[in-house]
């Protein structure tokens, strides 16, 4: 039983861990390192690495939970789940498309609002085609278990 | 169904590669941005002072820059609209650099006909609140706004009338000398025609002079003017009562009220 346990694990577990790992450190590169690294700390004057970080852990928590369980009814749901906190975080983040911030320069204070409706309702759409590709990649594997005929 | 999928998976990613290739080169695009703003000149004009804010503006990233408003409103310490003046560049091209300045005209005429007496004889401070607005890549609209305070500086700061001396001038009329003396904190010469009346206690007026007064910016005023009276008068005139300022220049007239004695 124990022997039948670890060939399971390493069979079919240990590759997901692997590809897990792997996806979420690629999603960690691109989602923070990259623009890190294109635009340092200090280059602009706002406080622009908190919301970074707090998206790639958001992406990279959701990367790696969707690879280990991918190709199941549970990696639509945190597909699903991905694109809705996303959605959300984004809304939450830019004030409802209006980002405005505080910035003091030299003697005087500049108040600056960006207006990112156009950015944040094509971030929206991006994330409802993945809730609906979701959904089908449900629909598709519950059909694909309710017409498999079991003739053992 | 397999095939939508994966022609939804297509989607995002394209999607997806539009957003970040939208907001990376947004980015790069803002900060090579050249925006050079020069010191505010405050000029004299025909009919009062011009504010004048050169800047220009060097466009060299990947989206352009179109209906840029420059809009200041200037308010004195009370809240009074001043004036309200916008400069619209309708297009900054990608690659291009505008030329251009804001241009603020304070109609003396005007502001003084409002009653602001107290401008012209204390020293204060216009609030000016800027509002800048532009459409990135025609798609982003950006505000800024913020505010600063000018000084003003007054015409006829610490204006002051000292002791009225009476002495004879011919057979009909007295002569009164009434010292008068003010610094002008404006950035304008103050160049016109000074009238004074001179009414007693009962509000009767008694005498009138003028006199023709030409003060640069920065200096001081300080001088005797001769007002003329009936020998009758004479015994009218008391040892304190009120003095009406009318002071005329080719571009606007203003007179106030003083308490002498």
């Amino acid at each position: 039983m124990a022997e039948l346990n670890a060939k399971l694990i390493l069979e079919k577990a240990m590759p997901r861990v692997l590809k897990a790992t792997v996806w979420g450190a690629l999603n960690f590169f691109v989602v923070y390192y990259l623009p890190m690294m294109l635009y340092p700390k200090d280059i602009l004057p706002l406080d622009y690495v908190t919301p970074l970080i707090q998206y790639a852990i958001i992406v990279v928590f959701f990367a790696v939970v969707g690879q280990l369980f991918s190709g199941t009814i549970i990696g639509c749901g945190f597909g699903i789940a991905r694109a809705l906190v996303i959605i959300a975080y984004f809304f939450a983040v830019s004030d409802g498309g209006i980002f405005s911030v505080t910035l003091p320069i030299s003697e005087v204070t500049v108040n600056l609002a960006v207006d990112i409706s156009i950015l944040l309702l094509m971030i929206v759409s991006v994330n409802l085609f993945n809730i609906a590709k979701n959904l089908l990649a449900a629909i598709v594997l519950l059909t694909e278990k309710s017409t498999d005929i079991d003739l053992t | 169904m397999k095939i939508v999928i994966r022609m939804l998976s297509i989607a995002t990613i394209i999607l997806w590669i539009v957003i970040l290739f939208f907001s990376v080169t947004a980015v790069y695009s803002v900060m090579n941005l050249g925006i050079t703003v020069g010191e505010v000149q405050m000029l004299p004009s025909s009919n009062g002072i011009t504010f004048s804010l050169p800047f220009s503006i060097t466009n060299n990233g990947y989206y352009e820059l179109a209906d840029l408003n420059l809009t200041t409103r200037v308010t004195d310490p009370n809240g009074t609209v001043l004036d309200l003046t916008e400069t619209v560049v309708p297009s900054i091209p990608r690659g291009t650099t505008v030329n251009t300045s804001h241009t603020i005209p304070i109609d003396l005429d005007a502001i003084l006909s409002m009653n602001h007496v107290a401008l012209l004889l204390n020293d204060s401070s216009f609030n000016v609140e800027i509002f800048a607005g532009l459409n990135f890549a025609r798609a982003v609209p950006v505000q800024l706004s913020t505010n600063a305070t000018i000084p003003w500086g007054a015409p006829f700061a610490h204006f002051t009338i000292g002791r009225i001396s009476v002495s004879p001038h011919n057979s009909t009329h007295s002569e009164a000398t009434i010292p008068v003396s003010f610094e002008n904190h404006a950035i304008i010469d103050i160049t016109g025609t000074l009238k004074l009346e001179v009414y007693n206690d009962s509000n009767e007026q008694i005498a009138s002079g003028m006199a023709n007064i030409n003060t640069p910016s920065q200096q001081s005023y300080a001088d005797s003017l001769l007002v003329y009276m009936r020998q009758q008068d004479i015994s009218k005139l008391t040892s304190s009562g009120n003095m009406h300022i009318i002071f005329e220049t080719p571009v606007f007239v203003v007179e106030w009220w003083e308490q002498y004695g």
